[in-house]
């Protein structure tokens, strides 16, 4: 290599010395590292006191709310596809209310709050989980 | 060297070090598929697919990052090297295995064109746990495909070697993409401690290496030589060069090849006309000035490659006064003939 390749080359890697780690940190910013080894040990509470209804089981906490839907996933989940769904007196899929990723909490708001929600994997077609009134 | 383009020029130790590339591929792939049978049983096979072939494409990309300052740190890496492009190509293949089925998965099953898919089902650029981070990985391989289908001599000769080596350092944008990637998709969902911990420490690992080189090649471009009333600078004391081994010394960022063979001295420009490789580091076998990168060769008292070959070197003038080496800094032109000096 000539002295300009060199200098090249050494300017990058300052360069990538930098500008990694800040994707790193950045990306990893609102991931908890650990959660997903300890999901019994969690506890959860709800961002509002007194919702109309709630449930609670191993995956998921939801929280009724006259206006929206509060829903705390517990623990990342392995599936690729994780939507919500309100579902009608028997159970069958009414309306996507949105999509879940990583633990953590989500709030969905909606004009028509349903009796029950789904959590429904539409890759696989299985149902990971629901809530039980 | 090559004078016919032929595909590949194998010989013996590129064909078992392409062996054990390849076995090396199939067992990470098989214990892959194990590990994950074993622990994550309800994986499917175009999910297991697509991580394995992920993953080994990223500690191949890793391993491949390495090789380059390794073998300027330590001449033992050297044979590494001289096989890296190979490896590199391999890479490529286990990335377009990886994106292929990834694209067949999650685009192709759909009535529209996959490409099309790729660019437009998610456009959640703001945020950083949805990102589409597939992209991202789309173009890395877009990069890796374009050094892949360019890595042949064909290319490098036509190209010239600077042009080549700056389309080449590309791999540094394909690394901090698959890097996004990675970060941005996989591991937004899969919060492993040990597979986040492997990148980051990965990542610590070579640019650690590069940037201790860059400052080690740095130091060296930095010596200063004594001149004497000529205008010639010193080089070293005659017992400071190997037998048919070479002295670097560098004059204006330039480095220069002194060599020592069969009681005479000669100097060329350091720089191989192939890929910039270091001829300095290199030993004369078969009289010829041999580089240590991929074997290029040129005679030492005029720095032109041997018939039929036709690459040429610059050449220097020196002079040993009282055991001690002098060189006229002034490069003659490529090729030039200069008597040896005799020992």
């Amino acid at each position: 290599m000539n002295s300009g390749l060199r200098k090249a080359h050494k300017y990058s890697w300052l360069l990538l010395f930098i500008i990694i780690p800040l994707i790193m940190f950045f990306s990893m910013k609102h991931i908890a590292l650990f959660e997903s080894t300890k999901k019994a040990d969690i506890e959860h509470s709800f961002s509002r006191v007194n919702p109309d209804r709630d449930f609670e089981n191993d995956l998921i906490k939801v929280a009724f709310y006259p206006k929206n839907i509060e829903i705390i996933l517990k623990t990342t989940l392995k599936n690729a596809s994780s939507t919500v769904y309100t579902v009608d007196e028997n159970n069958k899929k009414r309306k996507i209310i949105g999509q879940l990723t990583t633990a953590g909490i989500y709030f969905f708001d909606l004009n028509d709050i349903p009796k029950n929600i789904i959590i429904y994997d539409d890759i696989k077609e299985v149902l990971i989980t629901k809530t039980n009134f | 060297m090559g004078l016919d383009y032929q595909l590949v020029l194998w010989n013996k130790h590129k064909k078992t070090y392409d062996k054990i590339v390849a076995i090396s591929m199939l067992l990470y792939i098989v214990l892959f598929a194990v590990i994950t049978v074993v622990f994550n049983s309800e994986t499917s096979i175009e999910t297991l697919v697509i991580r394995a072939f992920g993953s080994l494409a990223i500690v191949m990309l890793h391993i491949i990052l390495a090789i380059g300052p390794l073998s300027r740190l330590n001449s033992k890496f050297l044979p590494i090297l001289y096989n890296r492009r190979h490896l590199g190509v391999s890479m490529f293949i286990a990335a377009l295995i990886h994106g292929g089925f990834s694209i067949f998965q999650f685009h192709a099953l759909g009535d529209v064109n996959p490409f099309y898919s790729l660019f437009t089902s998610n456009m959640d650029y703001n945020s950083l746990t949805n990102f589409p981070f597939q992209v991202l990985g789309f173009f890395a391989l877009l990069i890796l495909f374009t050094m892949a289908s360019t890595s042949h001599d064909f290319f490098l000769k036509n190209l010239s070697a600077i042009i080549w080596k700056r389309l080449h350092m590309l791999v540094y944008l394909a690394y901090t993409l698959i890097i996004a990637h990675v970060f941005l998709g996989a591991f937004q969902q899969e919060t492993s401690p040990f597979t986040i911990g492997f990148l980051f420490i990965g990542f610590v690992v070579i640019s650690s290496l590069h940037i201790v080189t860059a400052f080690k090649e740095g130091k060296i471009d930095r010596v200063k030589a004594e001149k004497d009333t000529e205008g010639w600078l010193k080089v070293c004391e005659i017992n400071e060069i190997e037998e048919e081994r070479a002295k670097i010394f560098t004059v204006n960022n330039e480095r220069i090849a002194v060599f020592k063979y069969k009681g005479k001295l000669s100097a060329v420009h350091n720089v191989c006309k192939h890929q910039g490789g270091p001829l300095g580091e290199g030993k004369i076998i078969d009289g010829c000035i041999t580089c240590p990168w991929h074997g290029y060769q040129y005679l030492p008292h005029n720095g032109q490659s041997p018939p039929p070959f036709t690459e040429k070197v610059a050449t220097y003038q020196l002079k040993l006064m009282e055991s001690i080496v002098y060189i006229n800094p002034n490069a003659l032109e490529e090729g030039t003939e200069v008597e040896p000096v005799i020992i």
